[in-house]
């Protein structure tokens, strides 16, 4: 009696096939017809793997300060080396003119001296540099005696200058003859092992480490909240530690022991490899293996420190720029992202439960949502970030706090419309509770205009981080956003534009792609909204 | 009409009562206060200066004598400038801050409804999209990038305009272009993106049509007919446009060297200057209520089809 029926499929009056389309299925096909909308969303979809596998990206690390290179400028072809060389070589050509030695006519002497007054000085300096070069090329200038050994100096210090970075770490169990990779093991088993290479007692190195972790933590609350008395930072720090609970505290021991360590590691294979250079038998890029005692075996990995290519430049402290970009959209990428999905989410219930319960909790809601409507909530954002410090995650609670509001109103209406419909009615004949009707069946049913209204939201969340960042109120060094790159850039942006140029078109075209998206969604889903804003 | 008015003026008490009370205490609960920084202090120094300021009594006190002295239109002593009080560092920085964000409006409506009506009656013409790609370009970009790059391109490279200052300060008036200019593109690009939708749906309407068949002249339909309804929507825009110029002027102060209030305002926030950070929220929620009630009024005036209880 009940034996499964096949499904027979709908038919026309030609017996063909009357596929359903379902609205979804529609939207792509609009969506697909709007040629901006595509190109955004691909850019969006480009953006969004990039800032999801940064890690995996071969881009230098975005934290690592390198002070030679500071502030040097974007280039295709030249290493780091070649351009250090260059500002050197400015530098001395300018000096050289300045004290007579390099020659030039009085016409050009006249014109450096108005770009000078003009304060260009990258065109004195790219003309210094030009014009040095003929010179010294055509032999009517050398450089004095000091200026050359300088010049030597720094030409060997591009030449030999390494980096070393330690890769892995393995510790042999002199017990057990077991091979471990140290990131792999407990802080207490990694605790005798920096005690072997250390030659002080286990017991020690615990008591060391401990002291160490509590000072890191007290300068990490004094960082994010100045201007307390010594004992509230006494009693703060007793707190956080509880808070941390002895995992916390291990996992910080773990990482400083395994840290320190790595120092050793360095500094032998250092020495070393000076010896090797000097000798002549070097080859960079070098992987090797080195034995730092009879357990401990460490993999390293050696590259020539000014033979780096910043395709983007780099900023005040030597920092990459391509990666600060790609990690500063990762952060940024992500606070819209989340951002959005949580006040989304907070308007979605209140929302909801405005609509549906109507009456005093629709009252109270509404009149609470008017309220801050009328509030300028952006400057109470600022007051929170600047008094409970600046993080990332004070950050986002704030303006999730603040950015519901819209979807509240929204959700209400879209609920207050779908209250009375047949569904909703069968629904609760059957019993179904007020929660289920509300999440099951309304929510839903109002999802296309709650996912076209986010998308839209998600540059708005960024504008307003990166905004909060700008001011020096989000995102902290030495993470970066896009905001905050920006904000670092306006000072001294005559003399170095990449810094300024490069994040502000990152963050340009992904917002404009975003917003291209977002309104072809909006038109995809609801083909009558076109040509509204 | 007028119990309209009044409604809505009574309406504005409990909204700025809640932003003073909520910035009063947002200020206060954090750790830390105005004078930690000088902790050194001797404990009778201290808890002297902290009797001056009346901060050895409960909160609840002193929020009473708050309360008290704002209604006398006092907004009480700054915390960290002892020199003057909080009343004459907002009548100092308040009027550069209103000249700024006035040009800055002025600018966004002028340009931004006049694009959007061309961009309406010329529809699908090279007018059309060239107005309407500026106006992409003015919501996707933001303001703290548009900015400096006006500043590098025309105060910069091409030395056409002074890069900060202000007029007071001897530069001249060139001084108010650049920062009004960066501050209003946002604003410009939504009007002029509004008008042009609400001018395309008004102009398809039937009165419209009515007004074309009785041969009136273009330019009569669109100003005196179409312009009144086409505006409904830009001006209800008005209000959040407002708040977003108030949060606006603080980065654009901050690039352009404006001595305004916005400046005043991240300053103090970072020095806990409680007073100065109250006193700044009120004085710009006050503006921001104001423009509200007014924008309110405008609409209730030009749409005869809202009746107001």
């Amino acid at each position: 009696m009940f034996s499964k029926k096949k499904i027979e499929a709908p038919l026309n009056e030609f017996d063909q096939v009357i596929v359903g389309n379902s609205l979804g299925k529609d939207a792509w096909k609009r969506l697909k017809k709007n040629k901006m909308a595509v190109i955004g969303m691909v850019v969006v979809i480009v953006y969004s793997l990039l800032a999801a596998f940064a890690m995996f990206l071969p881009i230098y690390p975005y934290d690592q300060i390198i002070l030679d290179h500071q502030h040097l400028r974007p280039t295709f072809n030249k290493t780091a080396g070649d351009l250090m060389m260059e500002t050197k070589l400015e530098d001395l050509y300018f000096k050289a003119w300045r004290s007579g030695s390099l020659v030039v006519t009085e016409e050009q002497s006249t014109q450096i001296k108005t770009w000078i007054a003009d304060n260009k000085t990258n065109t004195v300096w790219n003309f210094c540099y030009a014009e040095g070069e003929r010179q010294r090329a055509a032999g009517t200038f050398t450089f004095s005696a000091a200026d050359q050994k300088t010049i030597d100096r720094l030409q060997s210090r591009i030449e030999t200058e390494f980096l070393i970075s330690v890769e892995k770490l393995f510790w042999t169990d002199p017990v057990t003859g077991k091979t471990k990779n140290l990131e792999k093991m407990d802080y207490e088993d990694i605790l005798p092992v920096y005690a072997s290479i250390t030659g002080l007692e286990p017991k020690d190195v615990e008591a060391q480490t401990l002291t160490e972790i509590r000072s890191q933590v007290l300068n990490t609350i004094k960082e994010t909240s100045p201007d307390l008395t010594d004992e509230e930072y006494a009693s703060s720090l007793e707190m956080e530690l509880t808070a941390m609970g002895e995992k916390g505290i291990h996992t910080i021991g773990k990482s400083n022991l395994i840290g320190k360590i790595q120092t050793t590691v360095t500094r032998t294979s250092e020495r070393t490899l000076k010896q090797e250079i000097k000798d002549g038998s070097a080859e960079f890029p070098i992987n090797k293996t080195v034995n730092l005692s009879d357990n401990l075996t460490a993999e390293i990995q050696a590259s020539k420190k000014h033979d780096r290519h910043y395709y983007l430049g780099t900023d005040y402290s030597g920092r990459d720029m391509l990666s600060r970009i790609i990690y500063g959209g990762q952060v940024s990428i992500a606070i819209g992202l989340v951002g959005t999905l949580t006040s989304v989410l907070i308007g979605i219930v209140l929302g909801a439960l405005a609509g549906y319960m109507g009456g005093k909790v629709d009252f109270f809601l509404m009149r609470l949502v008017d309220i801050m409507y009328g509030l300028p909530y952006m400057l109470l954002v600022i007051i929170c970030m600047a008094i409970f410090g600046r993080n990332i995650m004070n950050l986002f609670i704030a303006l999730a706090l603040v950015s519901w509001l819209t979807v509240a109103r929204m959700v209400r209406g879209q609920v207050m419309s779908l209250k009375n419909s047949e569904y909703v009615e069968a629904a609760r004949s059957m019993g179904a509770s007020t929660g289920r009707i509300i999440f099951r069946h309304m929510v839903p049913n109002s999802l296309s205009v709650i996912i076209v209204y986010s998308t839209l939201r998600v540059p708005a969340f960024i504008m307003q981080e990166s905004f909060l960042s700008f001011l020096g109120l989000g995102v902290q060094a030495p993470y970066a956003s896009w905001g905050s790159l920006v904000g670092d850039a306006v000072n001294g942006m005559t003399l170095y534009p990449w810094k300024l140029i490069f994040p502000a078109l990152a963050m340009t075209i992904f917002l404009f792609a975003m917003n291209f998206f977002g309104d072809g969604l909006r038109d995809a889903f609801d083909p009558q909204s076109k040509n509204q804003l | 009409m007028t119990k309209y008015i009044v409604n809505r003026l009574l309406g504005i008490i409990p909204t700025l009562l809640i932003i003073i009370t909520l910035s009063f205490f947002i200020v206060r609960v954090a750790p830390g206060g105005p004078f930690a920084t000088e902790r050194n202090l001797p404990e009778v120094v201290k808890r002297n200066i902290e009797a001056k300021y009346h901060m050895d009594e409960p909160m609840i006190q002193q929020y009473g004598r708050y309360m008290f002295d704002i209604l006398r239109g006092d907004l009480g002593p700054s915390f960290k400038y002892k020199d003057y009080d909080v009343n004459y560092y907002i009548a100092n920085s308040l009027p550069k801050s209103i000249v700024l964000g006035s040009w800055a409006m002025l600018i966004a409506l002028v340009f931004g409804i006049s694009a959007g009506i061309i961009a309406a009656v010329k529809q699908n013409t090279w007018i059309d999209y060239a107005s309407m790609g500026i106006a992409v370009i003015g919501i996707s970009v933001p303001l703290f990038v548009i900015a400096p790059v006006l500043q590098l391109i025309f105060a910069m490279k091409l030395q056409w305009l002074p890069t900060s200052g202000w007029y007071t300060t001897g530069e001249g008036y060139k001084t108010i272009i650049l920062p009004a200019v960066s501050l209003s593109f946002a604003y410009f690009a939504n009007i002029a993106r509004l008008t042009r939708s609400s001018m395309l749906d008004t102009l398809r309407s039937d009165y419209i049509r009515t007004a074309k068949a009785k041969g009136m002249k273009n330019s009569t339909i669109i100003f005196k007919h179409a312009m009144k309804g086409a505006m409904l929507p830009v001006i209800s825009y008005l209000g959040p446009a407002f708040a977003g110029i108030i949060t606006g002027s603080i980065v654009v102060e901050q690039i352009f060297r404006v001595p305004g209030l916005g400046k005043f305002f991240v300053q103090s926030s970072f020095n806990r200057d409680y007073t100065l950070i109250v006193g700044v929220v009120i004085v710009y929620s006050l503006i921001l209520v104001f423009m509200n009630f007014l924008v309110d009024i405008v609409y209730a005036q030009l749409d005869p089809r809202i009746t107001y209880k």
